[in-house]
């Protein structure tokens, strides 16, 4: 149902880097374990580490550091039961410009009952002419905690590249069980990128996700959001949304921690605990 | 559901494009009318000053999301009624629930339907009772059960839900850009032509090929939602 993506392909062009990693966290003793991790091609993780007592972090690591049309790169992240994870990125995400071949990520998140999961990439870059499609994946078991967040920066604003050309097909899909939540589909082109239902010709947009969440929080987000332009919050049942649009990708990081430091003491009962890789 | 009482002769057809006339009327009391889906606050945000602006965010809509999420949805919520499929009939509208990417939207999807089911069931059509208090209510499926109920065939049921999306749309432009009345109809009358084209695009989709969110709106009603003084309901 929806997308599988199991029969694409681009029978006229290479197939370029075919990378997958396979990530399980549990809860061992007070502290969650990455139990297992299974790479195959050019993506890794680092050691994890304890910033802030049992909760485990871990940056994922793409060595060639950008992915070009042709490439396949699938994530798998595991959170069993009472555990509680962080994920995010040494670096920026690149998708470069593509010669016709599609590039394809696909994320999948598995977040067991009482388990707690933040994925918090660092933005990803979509360069003009860029051709992908990517899929982000949830599914939320019952009394399990979620927070994610993804910022997409378009062209290269810095060298006046807009984004004339390319498509990227960016996919969002959270299921609570076997319901799903929210679906969004993306589907970004010259088009979308300039019209006033889609990006305005802002350069970068991006979305945070947190469940479960009370309405004190929702109100919090309102109230930070204040005046401010293009920026936008709504609560769906459990799970709040934030979206916001500038023409800059390092403003949203900055609006999108500051989301982050007031939902996740209510999502994860939390305080934040800024990845110190961010500040790099 | 069970089939049509009478065969389909040019009476029935007559019938059943009479009452595809009254459900797509602006004057079904199911509260269409007092929402705008973004545009309320996209006026107020500056994004949208004139009849051209008011196109562009209105066809836009048309070719991404109507053509994309609400007609194909529509189309096999239909095909569900039809054949008495109530699996696939919740299934759909949950996945329409859930591409609505606000709860304002999600509000007025289930406040409209479950409006739609309450007048079915006062005019004497049973079976939408159940949808009067249900969660998954969606105008689009009531709306499809009506158009199975009264035989109207599926293509004209699409042109008729996209064009009464259509005229709500441009009458809350009329009356939040402001523009006069004829600026309004013309708005109508060129973007009607659009209708018969997304359609079959929309009835060419296969399963995959479903899904077009617009990240202008999810803001606008977003924003819409905090919005401090307003006309439309959110």
């Amino acid at each position: 149902m929806l997308l599988t993506y199991a029969t694409a392909s681009t029978p006229d062009t290479v197939i370029g880097w075919q990378a997958s990693l396979n990530l399980s966290f549990a809860a061992s003793e007070g502290k969650t374990l990455l139990v297992n991790r299974q790479h195959i091609g050019p993506l890794t993780v680092q050691r994890p580490f304890y910033p802030e007592g049992g909760i485990c972090h871990v940056y994922i690591l793409h060595p060639p550091g950008g992915i070009v049309g042709g490439d396949h790169l699938s994530i798998h992240v595991n959170a069993a039961p009472s555990c509680h994870a962080l994920v995010t990125t040494p670096a920026a995400g690149k998708f470069y410009r593509s010669g016709g071949a599609q590039a394809r990520q696909v994320v999948s998140i598995n977040v067991a009952a009482d388990a707690a999961l933040e994925w918090l990439p660092q933005e990803t870059i979509i360069y003009e002419g860029a051709q992908l499609t990517s899929l982000v994946k949830v599914n939320l078991e019952a009394g399990s905690r979620f927070i994610g967040r993804e910022i997409l920066s378009l062209g290269r604003p810095a060298s006046a590249e807009g984004f004339d050309y390319g498509q990227a097909d960016l996919n969002w899909q959270i299921y609570n069980g076997q319901q799903p939540l929210l679906l969004e589909r993306l589907r970004l082109d010259a088009k979308a990128f300039a019209a006033r239902w889609g990006m305005q010709g802002f350069s970068a947009c991006g979305t945070l996700f947190a469940t479960p969440i009370s309405a004190t929080s929702l109100t919090a987000v309102q109230a930070l959001i204040g005046e401010a332009e293009g920026r936008g919050v709504t609560q769906i049942d459990n799970l709040l949304v934030c979206r916001a649009l500038d023409s800059r990708s390092d403003r949203l990081r900055g609006f999108f921690e500051q989301v982050w430091a007031i939902v996740r003491p209510d999502t994860m009962q939390r305080q934040v605990c800024t990845p110190r890789i961010w500040a790099t | 559901m069970s089939q049509s009482k009478e065969p389909i002769t040019d009476m029935g057809t007559d019938l059943a494009l009479l009452r595809l006339l009254q459900l797509v009327s602006p004057g079904l009391p199911i509260g269409m009318y007092s929402y705008s889906q973004g545009l309320e606050r996209a006026v107020d945000d500056g994004w949208i000053s004139n009849a051209s602006d008011a196109a562009e965010w209105i066809s836009g809509l048309m070719a991404c999301c109507q053509t994309y999420i609400d007609l194909p949805i529509l189309a096999r919520l239909y095909d569900a009624w039809a054949g008495n499929n109530v699996e696939q009939i919740e299934h759909w509208s949950q996945i329409l629930m859930a591409y609505r990417e606000t709860a304002e939207l999600r509000a007025e999807e289930r406040q409209t339907g479950q409006a739609l089911a309450r007048l079915l069931g006062a005019l004497d059509i049973v079976e939408m009772q159940p949808w009067i208090r249900k969660r998954e209510a969606t105008l689009a499926g009531v709306f499809s059960f009506s158009a199975v109920y009264w035989d109207i065939p599926k293509r004209e049921t699409l042109i008729g839900y996209l064009w009464s999306w259509l005229e709500n749309q441009v009458l809350c432009a009329v009356k939040l850009v402001p523009l006069g009345q004829v600026a309004g109809q013309r708005l109508l009358k060129d973007l009607a032509a659009n209708i018969p084209n997304f359609v079959d695009e929309a009835l060419r989709l296969t399963d995959d090929d479903l899904g077009g969110s617009a990240f202008g709106l999810a803001l606008a009603s977003s924003r819409h939602e905090m919005q401090y003084s307003r006309l439309f309901r959110s």
